[in-house]
């Protein structure tokens, strides 16, 4: 009799507290990333890497997204996944059909970061145990593999070591470095080098290729007077990156973290293409400039969406002989991926289109092309992943 | 004997809870009704992030304008783009000085939403800070906030009795 009153008193309070908990909006785990980042293989597969639980999961399409396969999971223990809104995990296929995914962890609540990756050379049935990027365990993110025309994986990431070595000597050292490290065989990644310092800590790079061995990165830089307006590095060879050379005078003055970083494209003629997001004195919105080639300076920026549409996330690609741009903005009610092509190298483009809509949470659109066409790769909460192609033919 | 430690238990934990300022979730129309709320008087609104370095550079500042000026009314909106656990929201507000203040999480990862219905320009860089009059007419402060200029702000605004209230 005593028993059995205590025991719906217990059921009651803990559905109170359930009710409390959700009331209150406590829903304490850490966040989790919302990511999808797709590549096509040379034979037509759709590979995609998602994080879930805390692990990183690589699926594969044969029918251009419609059914994936099984999972294969690269993580072998749940891990601190980054959650920041600018990271991701990413894949890449090798000429050879190799797969690499990269991806970040927290190491502690301090945001510093440890970049991983993993290999499979077995058609992504197993993947290898996941390896830092970098021996020096600083912090390590926005990890960004590519694979330049001759087949060999770069990386660049933003790093911590010069900023802590700064700071333990007490000495001001704004953001942090832009790194870069090409992998050396199957032992991994060669030597890491800094490419620059005092670079924005919080945004994502945009990394294309002028030519084998020769890396472009587009980033947000601290300039002077902390201005986080963008810039792009091009390699001179794989040991040497070229001048800083900045692509906008936007005068964001801002000690802060934008988390909203850049794109970069470079077309068969050479010249450079970068999309950014800028809240600066002398514009506010999304942006787009184009460059002849990698030593000249870029054109004067095109606004992409007025400010007030919460334009964000450009992505650009080129693929097939043309570039292709895509962003998103926020009508008020859902939000719109943009998307527009230019067939003559960033001169003329066409009117900007709405290609898919949301009305919830969504990943940054993503462009990624086949052998014959270019698509809109979206992770959206209520529609789940889409490959959505941008036009009927090429 | 065990269940009724167990109910023992469990008391205590609520009642722990129930005392802290609770931070409430900021969803959608959730600006409305905090606008509603505060209706008429002189309001301060910071927007920061637990992944906002400078926010919490920032946050020990406001906790002593709050103690400094009780005229002060200040809300709190943790405007991080990915949904953070409102206990490390309450820790870091309480160890800044600002236990007792208003506070208010974003809960819904939709926050192009939110951020529209705040302000369609604001792209959501933090921190940033929104002074509102009695009149209802808003001035934004972008970035750090420079305190000397909330306090000008505060001393232009008519001191009615219910100002010093809270």
């Amino acid at each position: 009799m005593h028993r059995l009153a205590i025991i719906p008193a217990v059921l009651v309070l803990l559905g109170g507290v359930a009710v409390a908990q959700h009331h209150h909006g406590k829903v304490a785990p850490a966040p989790e990333p919302f990511t999808a980042s797709p590549a096509f293989a040379a034979d037509g597969t759709l590979w995609l890497v998602r994080p879930k639980a805390g692990r990183i999961l690589v699926t594969k399409s044969n029918d251009l997204g419609r059914s994936f396969s099984t999972p294969v999971v690269v993580t072998p223990e749940r891990m601190n996944l980054d959650w920041g809104p600018d990271a991701r995990a990413r894949i890449a296929v090798d000429p050879k059909g190799g797969l690499i995914v990269t991806f970040a962890i927290f190491q502690d609540s301090n945001f510093n970061g440890r970049a991983f990756f993993a290999r499979s050379h077995d058609n992504g049935a197993t993947f290898t145990r996941p390896r830092p990027i970098t021996p020096e365990a600083t912090s390590q993110r926005f990890e960004t593999a590519a694979i330049d025309p001759g087949g060999r994986v770069f990386a660049a990431w933003i790093d911590k070591r010069h900023a802590a070595k700064a700071h333990a000597a007490r000495l001001a050292y704004p953001g942090a470095a832009l790194a870069f490290a090409w992998e050396n065989g199957d032992g991994g990644f060669g030597d890491t080098s800094i490419a620059l310092d005092n670079t924005c800590e919080c945004c994502r790079l945009g990394v294309a290729f002028q030519g084998s061995g020769r890396p472009a990165i587009a980033f947000r830089n601290i300039f002077p007077g902390s201005v986080r307006d963008h810039a792009v590095l091009t390699f001179r060879d794989p040991g040497t990156p070229g001048p800083l050379r900045r692509v906008s005078t936007d005068d964001w003055r801002i000690d802060a973290c934008p988390h909203h970083g850049p794109t970069i494209a470079i077309a068969a003629d050479g010249s450079q293409h970068v999309a950014w997001f800028t809240d600066g004195a002398v514009r506010k919105g999304l942006f787009y400039a184009r460059a002849d080639n990698a030593d000249t300076a870029f054109e004067a920026p095109r606004a992409l969406s007025p400010p007030e549409r919460q334009p964000s996330r450009p992505y650009l690609l080129e693929a097939h002989g043309a570039l292709h741009l895509a962003w998103k903005e926020f009508d008020g009610d859902k939000v719109v991926v943009r998307w527009q092509k230019s067939a003559d190298a960033g001169r003329s483009w066409s009117a900007a289109r709405t290609v898919a809509e949301t009305s919830d949470a969504s990943d940054h659109p993503m462009l990624v092309a086949d052998g014959t066409r270019t698509y809109l790769s979206w992770l959206t909460e209520a529609e789940g992943y889409r490959l959505i192609p941008l036009e009927d033919r090429p | 004997m065990r269940l009724s430690t167990i109910l023992a238990a469990l008391l205590t934990t609520v009642s722990i809870w129930s005392a802290q300022a609770e931070t409430r979730p900021f969803g959608r129309g959730s600006w409305e009704k905090l606008r509603a709320a505060h209706a008429g008087q002189a309001t301060v609104i910071h927007f920061w992030g637990l992944t906002c370095g400078p926010c919490l550079v920032e946050l020990p500042e406001w906790g002593k304008l709050k103690a400094a000026r009780p005229d002060l009314h200040l809300v709190l909106v943790a405007a991080d783009p990915l949904p953070q656990d409102p206990e490390r929201l309450e820790a870091t507000l309480a160890r800044a000085g600002l236990a007792g203040s208003e506070s208010w999480s974003f809960t819904d990862r939709f926050y192009e939403r939110l951020r529209y219905e705040i302000d369609p320009s604001w792209a959501g860089e933090l921190p940033r800070t929104v002074m509102i009059d009695p009149a209802g007419r808003s001035t934004v402060l972008p970035g750090v906030a420079d305190l000397v200029q909330i306090r000008a702000w505060l001393d232009a605004q008519p001191k009615s009795p219910s100002s010093y209230a809270n």
